[in-house]
């Protein structure tokens, strides 16, 4: 009777440790901007009078079935690893019929959904892991010769993951075979670079950013003193303090820290948290910040305070405004 | 009578110095022979080289091994490159790229040995994830004879990617998607 309890006692822990799991970031690969440049597929934009170009992905992806080959092999070896990838072509489509649907869309009594300009401009193709593929076509002779560039970018700490560059070899093989060559070339070296990422991950936390503005209608700035057991200090270093308690082993960096503004980035944050219910579940940069969110509309504080987040590690608090 | 003396003192002295370095010639040459069965003796011993990108889900290599007689080495070499494939990762080639070890950690071996034991046994599951590809006995500089036996050069291809989910379904790897 006592074994079968214990043998319950460690199913039923199993079974907890189970439920926890960090959340999967998503992987996407993205053709790169020399890429996109030197084969055309760029589009000019005007931005407050400064014209400039910018990579038209949409192009490159109906266009250039060689791109569409790379994704594929790519995409392949990934959902054999249970990581299957986000497909560009497909997230731009959505994003497409997404607009059109939200311009039809209007409630029984004529009422319309609100999108502020922001929310729109963040209804776009993003991913945690950036896959920037770039190749050159080489001809030697008779012969072919493919030349890749694959890096993988964490999203927002734009630190490189892995970087794999190499040659095909030389053949007059159809350009399918050189380009799944060169997947099939790099491939394991990228999962190994990808997995002590996530090893990494796992032992010292996600790496996020957050960064603290100051709406202009704000009475007070980060620079305001308050009182705290019994000594003045200002917002910022109590937000700091904060951060030092609530990261893993107090890892963070200072980037910019002015009156109307504070960035803070290389944040480890546990994977885990325990939510209002008391459970521990998985957690992003927005439900990192939530408890200091809190924080800050209770007294001596008492402000306004939103946040917003920009993926799975990057989130914006403001304060004065939502 | 003195003179003969001097010469007497003077073949022994010459006696004992020839002895003395054949005794250490002897020494070092038994050193070098038990340093070189060390070597050949340790798993770490032998090459391997990517000889270029494999199908999908393989690793075509040049390996080596060295046993007494060709037959045994042949085996040996096909157990290097499972064992490279494992522990040691295969190096580049000009048109192919490193291949990390599937278990990189350093004590992976240790501490699963029983594992590994049993793993690479005679007729142990590791003959699973190797093909020959070199057909018959290897000859001519891929056969080399050398004092204690025999070292030989065989192409394999290593079902490197099964290989790896054995490992990871086994535990002794770690799944890319674990813990998400």
């Amino acid at each position: 009777m006592k074994k079968s309890l214990v043998i319950a006692a460690l199913l039923l822990a199993c079974s907890i440790t189970g439920w926890s799991q960090a959340k999967k970031p998503t992987i996407m690969v993205v053709p790169s901007d020399s890429f996109c440049e030197r084969n055309g597929y760029v589009q000019q934009v005007n931005a407050m009078g400064a014209s400039s170009t910018v990579a038209d992905y949409s192009r490159a992806m109906k266009e250039n079935s060689d791109i569409r080959t790379l994704v594929s092999a790519m995409g392949d070896f990934m959902a054999k690893n249970d990581f299957p990838i986000q497909s560009l072509e497909q997230e731009l489509k959505r994003l497409q019929t997404e607009d059109a649907e939200l311009a039809m869309m209007t409630g029984k009594s004529g009422g319309e959904i609100n999108e502020t300009p922001l929310e729109r401009l963040r209804r776009s193709a993003k991913a945690d892991i950036i896959l920037d593929l770039d190749y050159e076509v080489h001809r030697v002779g008779p012969r072919k010769q493919v030349s890749f560039n694959l890096q993988a970018i964490d999203a927002y700490s734009s630190k490189l993951i892995s970087g794999n560059t190499g040659v095909s070899s030389d053949a007059s093989a159809p350009m399918t075979t050189l380009l799944e060559e060169c997947v099939l070339s790099f491939k394991d070296n990228f999962l190994s670079d990808l997995q002590h990422y996530f090893d990494d991950l796992f032992a010292n936390g996600r790496e996020i950013s957050v960064t603290l503005l100051c709406y202009d209608n704000c009475p007070i700035d980060f620079e305001e003193e308050f009182e705290v057991n019994g000594e003045s200090y200002e917002l910022a270093e109590i937000i700091e303090a904060w951060m030092a308690d609530n990261t893993v082993e107090g890892r963070f960096s200072t980037q910019a820290k002015s009156a109307n503004r504070i960035r803070f980035n290389q944040v480890r944050i546990p994977l885990y948290a325990r939510n209002m219910n008391g459970r521990d579940v998985a957690i992003d940069a927005e439900a990192f910040v939530r408890p200091l969110v809190r924080m800050l509309k209770k007294k001596p504080y008492s402000l306004v305070v939103g946040s917003s987040p920009r993926g799975l590690g990057d989130v914006w608090i403001t304060i004065g405004d939502k | 009578m003195d003179i003969l003396n001097r010469n007497n003192m003077k073949r022994v002295s010459l006696i004992a110095l020839t002895l003395l370095l054949s005794i250490s010639a002897v020494t070092l040459n038994a050193q070098n022979n038990r340093d070189r069965k060390k070597s050949f003796q340790s798993w770490d011993n032998y090459e391997i080289t990517t000889e270029k990108v494999g199908v999908d889900g393989t690793k075509f290599v040049k390996v080596w091994g060295f046993a007494k007689n060709v037959d045994a080495a042949v085996m040996q070499a096909k157990k290097n490159a499972v064992h490279a494939c494992i522990f040691r990762g295969l190096p580049g080639s000009e048109t192919a790229m490193a291949t990390p070890a599937i278990c990189p950690n350093p004590n992976t071996l240790e501490a699963n040995n029983d594992y590994f034991q049993n793993f690479f046994a005679a007729g142990g599951p590791w003959l699973a994830y190797v093909n020959m590809t070199t057909d018959g006995v290897p000859s001519g500089t891929d056969r080399r004879q050398v004092k204690g036996g025999y070292k030989v050069g065989i192409y394999v291809q290593v079902m490197y990617d099964n290989l790896k989910r054995k490992l990871e379904a086994d535990g002794i790897a770690r799944k890319l998607s674990s813990g998400f």
